[in-house]
């Protein structure tokens, strides 16, 4: 797809000339300011024109069809971009989807090194964020609309006189890993005597580089090869769902999680964490461990290696672990076994508890090897210590000017009053933030950023891998690029355009091997990406000396634990309803963050889901509803950050708004709290986890909206049948029975889907499509489901319709947790039409709109469609989705985003996944056009296209070399339901864990006569069963 | 009245002349109204008038007005549905399938029981069209030729069964119940005086002249109607009952549900026609006619039919435990012991446990029992139909989808309008046709002519089986 890539200088120029998007840019109050003189003018002029106009050629400008068509646009087809996503530091590569001149949508790059193809759900979301009536459309002076020459002089002027007064001048961003957004700011800081750019990252990863510093030399972030290690294990860090960088750990992860017949091996990977998070689910072996006791059982597992290594460690300093020593040694054992390819991650805001992992990481012989740190990730670059030394100065009124780009400043740090106090003491305050957020409310101008796909911008995620991202369309406001802004204020009045190809010319060419630079403008602009030779960091030798014990556990009662949620790592995207209402993959709460707590922690509170709970910590106090979380360690509080985000109350009436429906934000609220007032400033760090904080219930209730209400597929045992009491939906075995029997883990055959009542008479001649989903990789990161919303038009609800149980998305993700909270087994599985061959929908509805295609599709009809529901009714996977109401499609801005190959839904009809049919039929036709056959792959869904572990995958049945096509003799293959013979054309490939026994839940389905769930009775796996028993009662005891 | 034996009581009570049953019977339908029956008109309208705002409401609005989700797309709808194609079962039966018995009884609620089906099969007919998404393309379901091309009705969908079972019986029972009421409309034309009224009431009576012909062709062609109704009384809530058996969702795919729904109709009918008619009984001094002999057969075919349906919730439980099916066994186990037993156990109170206190012949014979008895039973069989939608649908095959349900005011009031159409409609009746089949009465009723009555005051009374009717007497020429 790259290849029918613009050219990039015509992209440009188009930009430069393209059809204005005026209509969207005209301030409504301004136009309907009218008094009597006022109307009169107005009226006398339009006359006037309207006379005159006859006269006149009509202006050009508003002439919208091509007199000559530009090469290669066609209209209504759709032309693809290499981009990247910049807008993260993991820097993920994008192809973007332009239809018209409108981004439509996101698809990975399968070439980009990092993220090999995946992308995430926030990337998936672009499009609303663009199509955004709320960004500002104009600079502002003290939040009036301004002119840019105004701002801009104002700035200048102060910025002279702070230049003569040697006034401190600080430029705080999130990371930045952009070699030319770099220098544009360094430049624009050289200015000055006292200017310095500072990086924080409301979650910071600022404790791994200064461990990296203490143990290395360099403050460096490793670039960790997930790919590479046999051995994961990982402490409380969520690598596959938020940590660093997602999407490029989940196609590394992926890597090693195939189990096939021929090669039965699988990475290890061990969890420790408090919380329950996204990669804890998909860990072989999940350990509940509050963070604040991380330092402690890395602590013990050094020792242990430490002893393999032939070196004893005073066993005396170690304290007591938590975790079992047998299940320690027994990890220890398994790392050392996997010298130089294990890995051990660990997001910890400790520098000490950070030095202990890159201490045993040193002892397995992991750096040069799974961690790189001569070509390090620049993914994170966040220093605490600075930001914290910004917020003194602040109120010592030390600082002259303060600008803020791509970060809500006072949002996401404590202490927010304090923090605006000191603000305005500030002589300069500059926010280059998008949207009128809670800094920018509190800046004296206002110089809005471009969007993502308007801007040009680079970034280096990596060192050595430069990513290009370019504007795809005309700006929609009034903004000015972040690039622009600098090169202004440093005396410079290029273009962006300028100056990254100034930039490039400069500091990228020199570092390739390439000598015209023409040419390798063009093909970075073409492929999104470069590779270029990077200096190497100057690390030393790892310094033993500097390794010291981690300090022991905190001795609190509670654990706060503050996070992220995958949808909303950043506050920057609480404007986007795709990922407010995308449920969080764990608990499937949208539109809400909530203090998860444990089932024991909830029961001693007395609280249950929606209780408000009060949580107090050093000063802050706030109230959020309390959601019971199965697996949760019983100390840990958890809270996600990101939420409370200013502005969110716009979402108040988002959904449909009838008799009974109750706003999305309640009057005089926000979407969520914001959690960052509790984040602990102590210890020289933004701690996300401290141990002085307390909860108690209030009688409050706030109802979360939870996608899913029964979270198991152990059925609740009051109403289970005998023999029936575990629905295995999800088929699970174990990596030691799949060595066995390949089969292991099948549902028990009770039928013959051979017979048929009636003959075949609807053979699949041409092409039968289907789908295969490998459950084993499938993380339930949820890009899936943005992805198919942006692709599909599938309609936001609101909160009030998902707590009414009628969110829309065609694909979700079911979320199943068994097992026992000690060891839980989190089963993912994503859920779609299952395109049945004996569909149950087809034969049910009276008026034939939905029916099957020739090519095994199952189509629903919209315009034949009646709205019986009878369809939904008997659909046994409950993926049909219908209308209720005719969604909110006012907002004419954000309708840009609308897919124009998909129909946009009236009320009263049934709605599905479709598998994406009308790229299928943009595959076919453009086989047909070129005279070929449709070759496997060349038609994507948008979930497949997307899914950064590559667990998805489409084709023809039919063609027996397509992918899909051997699925079909994966013994790893089921069918859900598959005893009903639905003959569902989406198939599941079992999950397979890297362990010995099953988790203790799903005992005796089909193979045990004794049912008992409290009695554990695999043969196999007595001996491990028994210590787990052992252990849960010493880590109970030590817990009470 | 040769067939009725001296030994039985008699079906009419009171002495009543001919003249006398004419008078009484239409006596409701002449003059104004009384207090009482304004009052429950007001009630009735007043409850129809809300169910019209509920369902314009939701017609502008869209189904979201409902409690309705993802995984429950019925509920309230198709439970009234099911509900009123019930309640205009016992019609039907009452009519024709007692007529074909010779159950001479039934000459005093038939009119009423017709009625009353007829008016429960048009609140039924309202809620498949209501719960569309889009009713305004209801015609869809018709087939009829179009220019739509390829576009047809499916054949193998229930819900198309649906249509044509619902209008067949709306259209069989209507004609039935006109037939039935031509030698009536022409007994009221006769009193009526030359006006408005008379005329109108020419119109309605064909022209009956009361011949011994004319007899014989309304005998006849009553008779054949009555033969066709019958099949119709188990039809109809069979193929309803297919909208379930045909899903593939346990709970609703069971063979036993065409019988099971039949004998749940006839229950549930003959519950809202003895309510009926004891409010009718009382109101409009009807006493003599509706006797309390009737009551209690009433109350035995009540008591019968409530025994065949708590067999059938207890076949439904076996069949799931014996036929091994584990997602049938959670079905029944989450029916009885889940989230929504309570409604489960309201059915079994009201359907199965209450009615066992008819085998007592005190309790049959107590009419006010007998009222609180057929308001639980028309209650628990409401319930019967939400716990066959609701509890089968809320929790299906994959744990992930389980909802639950509450319904939504607008589908509280769109049920509450369906219960003002009903009555609205049946008092509007009761004003403009006779209550109760006249003729039929009067062919039931052991009348002695009037010097028989006059001779009666001297002498002492006779076995009345000697001097029967003669058949070809017009009894609209009693008077």
């Amino acid at each position: 797809m790259i290849n029918e890539a613009n050219k990039p200088e015509s992209l440009h120029q188009a930009n430069e000339s393209g059809p204005p998007m005026d209509n969207a840019t005209i301030p409504e109050k301004e136009l309907f300011q009218l008094n009597r003189r006022r109307f009169l003018e107005a009226a006398g002029f339009t006359f006037s024109a309207v006379a005159l106009s006859g006269c006149t050629r009509p202006d050009p400008e508003l002439a919208l069809p091509f007199a000559q068509l530009p090469e290669g646009v066609r209209p209504g087809r759709k032309l693809t971009y290499a981009s990247s996503c910049v807008d993260f530091p993991s820097g993920c590569g994008m192809l973007v989807s332009v239809r018209d001149g409108r981004p439509l949508k996101m698809e990975g790059m399968p070439e980009h090194p990092l993220s090999k193809g995946g992308l995430n759900a926030i990337a998936q979301a672009l499009p609303l964020g663009l199509y955004d009536s709320h960004r500002l459309k104009t600079p502002q002076k003290r939040g009036e609309q301004a002119e840019w020459e105004d701002v801009d002089d104002a700035i200048l002027k102060t910025l002279a006189s702070i230049k003569d007064s040697g006034g401190a001048v600080r430029v705080v961003t999130p990371t930045v890993t952009g070699p030319t957004l770099k220098e544009s700011i360094n430049t624009f800081l050289k200015q000055f005597k006292d200017g310095s750019h500072i990086t924080f990252d409301a979650v910071s990863h600022s404790a791994i580089l200064d461990a990296h510093e203490k143990t290395h030399g360099a403050r460096v972030l490793p670039h960790y090869l997930l790919a590479k290690a046999k051995v994961i294990v990982s402490f409380g860090a969520d690598f596959l769902g938020t940590w660093i960088s997602p999407v490029e750990f989940t196609a590394d992860w992926r890597t090693n999680r195939v189990p096939t017949e021929d090669d039965p091996q699988m990475s290890y990977h061990v969890q420790f964490e408090g919380r329950v998070s996204l990669t804890g689910g998909k860990a072989d072996r999940r350990y509940r461990l509050a963070p604040d006791e991380f330092g402690t059982v890395l602590n013990h597992l050094y020792a242990l290696l430490s002893e393999k290594a032939g070196r004893k460690v005073d066993a005396s300093k170690l304290g007591e672990s938590p975790i079992a020593e047998a299940d320690l040694s027994t990890l220890a054992e398994r790392l050392w076994n996997a010298k130089g390819e294990s890995i051990l991650l660990c997001d910890s805001q400790t520098v000490a508890v950070q030095v202990v992992v890159n201490a045993i990481n040193h002892l397995l012989g992991n750096y040069g090897k799974t961690l790189d740190i001569n070509k390090p990730s620049l993914q994170a670059q966040g220093n605490d210590r600075e930001v914290l030394k910004l917020i003194d100065e602040l109120k010592a009124g030390k600082i002259a000017a303060l600008f803020v780009a791509g970060t809500d400043l006072t949002h996401n740090l404590p202490e927010h009053d304090q923090l605006a106090e000191a603000i305005s003491k500030v002589r300069l305050v500059v926010s280059l933030n998008e949207r009128e957020d809670d800094f920018t409310s509190l800046a004296h101008y206002a110089c809005p950023d471009h969007h993502l796909l308007e801007s040009w911008l680079d970034a280096e995620p990596v060192c050595g891998l430069v990513c290009l991202s370019q504007p795809l369309l005309q700006p929609l406001g009034n903004t000015r690029s972040i690039l622009e802004s600098f090169a202004l204020w440093s005396g410079n009045k290029s273009t962006a355009y300028e100056i990254i190809r100034t930039s490039w010319e400069k500091n990228i060419l020199t570092r390739s091997k390439s000598k015209s630079f023409r040419k390798f403008w063009d093909q970075s602009v073409h492929d999104g990406f470069v590779q270029v030779s990077a200096e190497a960091p100057k690390v030393s030798e790892f310094k033993a000396d500097a390794v010291v014990l981690a300090p022991q556990a905190k001795s609190g009662e509670y654990c706060l634990s503050l996070y992220t949620k995958v949808g909303l790592t950043d506050s920057r995207h609480a404007h986007n309803p795709w990922l407010q209402e995308m449920p969080d993959p764990i608990t499937k709460v949208t539109w809400d963050n909530y203090v998860s707590l444990s089932p024991a922690t909830a029961e001693k509170l007395g609280v249950s889901d929606g209780d408000v709970v009060a949580v107090e910590a050093g000063d802050a106090n706030i109230e959020l509803p309390a959601l019971v979380q199965r697996g949760q360690h019983d100390r840990v509080i958890a809270i996600a950050l990101a939420y409370g985000v200013k502005g969110t109350d716009r979402f108040a009436k988002i959904g449909p708004q009838w008799l009974e429906s109750r706003l999305t934000v309640a009057e005089g609220e926000l979407v969520g709290k914001n959690a960052a007032p509790l984040i602990d400033v102590a210890n020289g760090s933004l701690s996300l986890t401290r141990g002085d904080v307390a909860i108690a219930r209030t009688d409050k209730r706030h109802e979360l909206a939870r996608t899913q209400e029964y979270h198991s597929m152990e059925l609740p045992r009051n109403v289970a049948p005998h023999g029936g009491e575990y629905r295995d939906v999800v088929e699970s075995t174990t990596l030691a029975a799949f060595k066995d029997d390949p089969e292991a883990g099948m549902h028990e055959k009770h039928f013959d889907t051979s017979v048929q009542l009636w003959p075949e008479d609807h053979p699949k001649k041409g092409h039968h499509w289907g789908m295969s989903i490998d459950l084993n990789l499938c993380t339930g990161c949820s890009a899936c489901v943005v992805a198919c919303q942006s692709e599909n038009n599938v309609p936001v609800v609101g909160k009030d319709e998902v707590r009414r149980q009628r969110e829309m998305h065609w694909m979700r993700i079911d979320r199943y947790i068994d097992g026992d909270d000690d060891d839980i087994q989190v089963s993912y599985q994503p859920m779609m039409c299952q395109h049945c061959d004996n569909a149950p929908c087809e034969t049910v509805c009276p008026v034939l709109a939905t029916t099957h295609s020739s090519e095994g599709l199952n189509e629903q009809v919209y315009n034949r469609c009646v709205g019986t529901r009878y369809c939904a009714n008997n659909c046994p996977y409950k993926v049909r989705r219908f209308n209720w109401f005719n969604y909110a499609h006012e907002d004419s801005l954000v309708n840009l985003a609308l897919n124009p190959d998909v129909t946009v839904r009236a009320r009263g009809v049934m709605e599905k996944c479709s598998m994406c049919i009308q790229r299928i039929e943009e595959g076919k036709i453009d086989a047909k056009r070129r005279g070929v056959q449709v070759a496997d792959g060349d038609i994507q869904t948008a979930c497949q296209q997307s899914c950064p572990a590559r667990a998805i995958t489409f084709g023809d049945m039919n063609d027996s070399n397509s992918e899909v096509h051997k699925t079909e003799d994966n013994p790893r293959r089921y069918g859900v339901l598959e005893e009903f013979n639905f003959r569902q054309s989406v198939s599941y490939l079992r999950v397979v864990r890297n362990r010995d026994e099953q988790h203790s839940g799903k005992d005796g389905h089909g193979e045990h006569e004794d049912h008992e769930h409290s009695e554990v009775t695999p043969s196999n796996s007595n001996n491990i069963v028994n210590l787990d028993e052992k252990r849960t009662s010493e880590t109970g005891g030590k817990h009470v | 009245m040769s067939e009725t034996s001296p030994l039985r009581p008699a079906l009419v009570t009171g002495d009543k002349s001919l003249g006398d049953i004419t008078n009484d019977i239409s006596a409701p339908m002449a003059g104004t109204p009384s207090p009482m029956w304004w009052a429950a008109f007001l009630i009735a309208f007043s409850a129809l008038v809300l169910g019209v705002v509920a369902v314009t409401y939701q017609i502008a609005t869209g189904i979201g007005t409902w409690g309705l989700n993802k995984t429950v797309g019925w509920a309230f709808d198709i439970t009234n549905f099911v509900f009123w194609v019930g309640i205009g079962h016992a019609g039907t039966l009452i009519s024709a399938v007692l007529f074909l018995f010779r159950q001479k009884w039934r000459t005093a609620v038939n009119r009423s029981a017709e009625a009353m089906t007829l008016f429960a099969v048009m609140c039924a007919g309202l809620f498949p069209l209501i719960h569309m998404g889009r009713p305004w393309l209801a015609f869809w379901m018709v087939p009829y030729p179009n220019e739509r091309g390829s576009l047809w009705v499916n054949f193998k969908s229930p819900l198309l069964w649906d249509v044509f079972a619902i209008s067949t019986y709306l259209s069989v029972s209507a004609v039935f119940w006109y037939i039935g009421l031509i030698p009536d409309f022409a007994t009221i034309r006769d009193k009526a005086r030359p006006g408005l009224r008379k005329t109108i009431f020419s119109i309605l009576s064909f022209g009956w002249d009361g011949s011994a012909r004319t007899w014989l062709r309304y005998e006849t062609v009553y008779l054949l109607l009555a033969g066709l109704a019958t099949p119709l009384v188990f039809s109809v809530h069979s193929i309803v009952s297919m909208d379930f058996a045909t899903s593939v969702l346990p709970g609703w795919h069971t063979t036993i549900f065409p019988p099971y729904f039949v004998a749940g109709a006839i229950f549930s009918g003959l519950a809202m026609v003895l309510t009926l008619m004891l409010i009718a009984r009382k109101t409009m001094r009807l006493e003599d006619y509706i006797t309390i002999k009737h009551v209690e057969r009433m109350c035995l075919l009540m008591l019968s039919m409530g025994c065949i349906v708590g067999l059938a919730y207890g076949t439904e439980f076996f069949i799931a435990a014996y036929g091994g099916n584990p997602f049938e066994q959670f079905v029944f186990m989450n029916r009885a012991l889940g989230p929504m037993n309570w409604a489960y156990w309201t059915m079994v109170t009201c359907n199965v446990l209450i009615p066992q206190v008819l085998w007592f012949k005190s309790i049959r014979t107590s009419l006010p029992a007998v009222f609180v008895i057929t308001i639980f039973v028309n209650i628990g069989m409401w319930f019967e139909r939400f716990v066959i939608i609701v509890t089968s649908l809320h929790r299906d095959f994959l744990p992930s989808s389980w909802a639950h349900y509450v319904p939504s005011l607008v589908e509280i009031a769109t049920l509450i309008g369906s219960f003002g159409l009903f009555f609205t409609l049946f008092l509007v009746f009761c004003r403009i046709a006779p209550a109760i089949a006249i003729a039929e009465v009067k062919d039931a009723a052991n009348v002695k002519k009037r010097e028989v009555l006059l001779e009666a005051r001297n002498e002492p009374p006779q076995i009345i089986d000697t001097d029967p009717v003669p058949v070809n007497v017009d009894p609209s020429m009693g008077c």
